[in-house]
């Protein structure tokens, strides 16, 4: 299997000066290429820690974290920039999309970072929309969407730059249950027929139905991580 | 993109174009007003006070004693009048003396003039408040300046002495009767210098037909410097001075003028700065969320720092035409009308040797200058908010 994230004991504490809190103490995660892994635990037990590190937003105060076999916490504030805009795509839970710029903008922009060829650029963001489903919105400003078109072309955005894999904190929090289930789909068949690797930190049952495998983190701690052989809903999980 | 920024918040954004644009309509106007004084100035000191060129005996001005004519004056002045260059080229003589009345006395500078001569290269006849000007008929008159004739209660037909030294230093005197008052637009020199013609002087000085001065007026203005290169190299025996080292004060004020009207503007720009920066950080602070998300997604803090760059410019410069084009039509309207400073005080004015009515240029030559000054408003505003852009971390502000 090509491994993609290979985080090897990483710990991030807070206060260290006062009474230390570990956000995230000791975990070891590996992720594969194409997998489709939901990271659950109630509200401060590290999940969106753990996804800023793993994303290079945040850096671990003890470990080393491999993205395709290069250790990430090495790199300098800058090298991290340019190196999350070629291998990372982001989600975030209240979509972040730029308001001044049009749907295929805000699509447009990380290619427009990676200088990408206009004629490229075009391609891609076509394809994108017909993979979200929103050809006929492409021109619309985020302000004319709805919450669930919003983060549709938010993980349009992600999926521009072809990076290695998506990262997705709470991506289907504000979303309505119809929403929800439309961005999903989507996810689902964008990593069933390209083979992306998405992680997402949820408290969402919805996106823990669907994942394929599932981290549970308790107090910084990853507590189970459990595969699910199926595609079906809530079968034949399988405990490590 | 940078564009579109400053539009999220309208009524914001155009609050601060319109200062920019009002701030530097005044700026303008300042730089076009004091051109108009400064070139009102200049004209005076030029078409009614010194002309272009003056030539003397190079000891003349030393203590303008009456034996220092210009040698070979009728000569040189036969020459310059038949100068291409020259306009006009005037004699004068000159003296210092004492002009007494049973009142008073006031040191005065007597000028011996040729009326008809003199009435173009000074305009001394459009100066004639109350009078009239020479009249051959009659012996002894004398025009003086109004400021001279109020303080020693002078009125048409007023007698007084005018005494000074001959060439041959000897103490002579002749009484005169006020024939006409002037008034110029330079009250200091109205309480100085007081005109006869130059027969009566000249027969005062015993100086013959020689004369100290001749003034020329050139038919262009860029014409000064060359002339008088050319002159000095001509006329060994003659010094030949330009209105600037006539009127060195004249010249320091248009130089002066000049900076002074750019620190003006650099004080209303900086101002002005202010509520740039003011503007540009709360842009910061209301999107620092999706700086936070841009900086996420892989946006180089370079470019963050260019975005806000932009949009301090695009702010600033949005405001420019606007200031630029109001302050043209303004000052185009008021060049053409003119615009009345009596309000401001007519002695006051005179006092500095200025017209009360200006015809303001618009700074056209000066408007690359505004630019520059616009344009490093703009860099020096969007310092600050661009680098509390720049400090910022994406997980820090990802969470606001």
């Amino acid at each position: 299997m090509d491994t993609v994230i290979d985080a090897h004991n990483i710990s991030k504490v807070y206060n260290k000066q006062t009474i230390p809190v570990y956000a995230v103490n000791q975990v070891h995660l590996h992720l594969n290429r194409g997998e489709f892994t939901a990271l659950v635990g109630p509200s401060g037990s590290g999940k969106t820690t753990l996804l800023n590190m793993i994303g290079g937003l945040d850096k671990p105060d003890q470990g080393n974290i491999y993205i395709n076999g290069r250790d990430i916490t090495q790199l300098s504030a800058n090298s991290l920039i340019d190196f999350r805009l070629q291998n990372i795509g982001f989600v975030f839970q209240s979509f972040n999309l730029i308001p001044v710029l049009t749907a295929k903008e805000n699509v447009e922009f990380i290619m427009l970072l990676q200088k990408v060829k206009k004629k490229d650029r075009d391609t891609r963001v076509k394809q994108l929309f017909k993979e979200i489903e929103m050809e006929d919105k492409i021109n619309e400003r985020p302000s004319k969407l709805s919450g669930g078109q919003q983060q549709r072309v938010a993980v349009a955005r992600a999926l521009a730059s072809k990076p290695q894999f998506v990262l997705a904190d709470e991506p289907t929090a504000n979303l309505d249950s119809k929403s929800a289930s439309n961005l999903l789909d989507i996810m689902d068949k964008l990593n069933k027929e390209e083979n992306i690797t998405f992680l997402f930190s949820t408290h969402d049952q919805r996106v823990i139905d669907r994942a394929r495998r599932v981290i549970t983190l308790v107090d910084g701690r990853i507590v189970k991580d459990t595969s699910i052989v199926s595609t079906s809903h809530n079968q034949d999980k399988l405990n490590y | 993109m940078a564009w579109r920024n400053i539009w999220r918040n309208k009524i914001r954004s155009i609050v601060i174009i319109l200062s920019i644009a009002i701030g530097l309509f005044s700026g303008i106007a300042l730089l076009a007003l004091y051109q108009g004084m400064m070139k009102g100035r200049v004209r005076n000191v030029i078409d009614s006070e010194v002309g272009h060129l003056q030539i003397h005996h190079p000891e003349f001005k030393k203590d303008y004693k009456p034996e220092f004519t210009i040698q070979d004056g009728q000569n040189i002045l036969k020459r310059l009048s038949a100068t291409p260059e020259v306009k006009l080229a005037v004699p004068r003589s000159i003296t210092a003396g004492m002009l007494s009345t049973p009142g008073g006395s006031a040191g005065v500078q007597i000028n011996g003039i040729i009326p008809e001569q003199e009435y173009l290269a000074s305009q001394l006849r459009n100066k004639i408040i109350e009078g009239n000007t020479f009249n051959p008929e009659k012996k002894n008159q004398i025009i003086i300046g109004k400021k001279l004739a109020d303080k020693l209660k002078l009125s048409i037909g007023s007698k007084l002495v005018l005494t000074g030294i001959d060439s041959s230093e000897e103490i002579v005197s002749a009484a005169f009767r006020v024939c006409a008052i002037y008034q110029s637009d330079n009250a200091p020199l109205d309480e100085l210098n007081v005109y006869i013609t130059m027969k009566e002087i000249n027969r005062m000085l015993k100086i013959g037909n020689e004369f100290h001065e001749i003034v020329l007026i050139l038919h262009q203005d860029n014409l000064v410097d060359t002339l008088s290169k050319q002159l000095s190299k001509l006329f060994i025996t003659a010094k030949i001075e330009t209105w600037r080292e006539i009127s060195p004060e004249t010249n320091l004020l248009v130089k002066t003028t000049d900076q002074y009207s750019y620190i003006i503007l650099v004080i209303i720009m900086l101002a002005l700065a202010f509520g740039i920066i003011n503007t540009m950080l709360m842009a910061i602070l209301e999107r620092t969320r999706e700086i936070g998300m841009m900086l996420a997604l892989g946006t180089n803090r370079i470019r963050i720092f260019f975005l806000v760059l932009l949009e301090t410019f695009f702010l600033t410069f949005a405001g420019t035409p606007l200031g630029i084009v109001s302050s043209w039509l303004v000052i185009s309207y008021f060049n053409q009308k003119g615009l009345n400073l009596s309000g401001m005080g007519n002695e006051m004015m005179k006092s500095f040797g200025f017209g009360t009515m200006i015809y303001p240029e618009f700074p056209a030559d000066k408007i690359l200058n505004v630019f520059l000054i616009v344009f490093l408003t703009a860099l020096l505003s969007c310092l600050f908010p661009a680098l509390k852009a720049l400090r910022l971390q994406p997980v820090e502000a990802l969470r606001r």
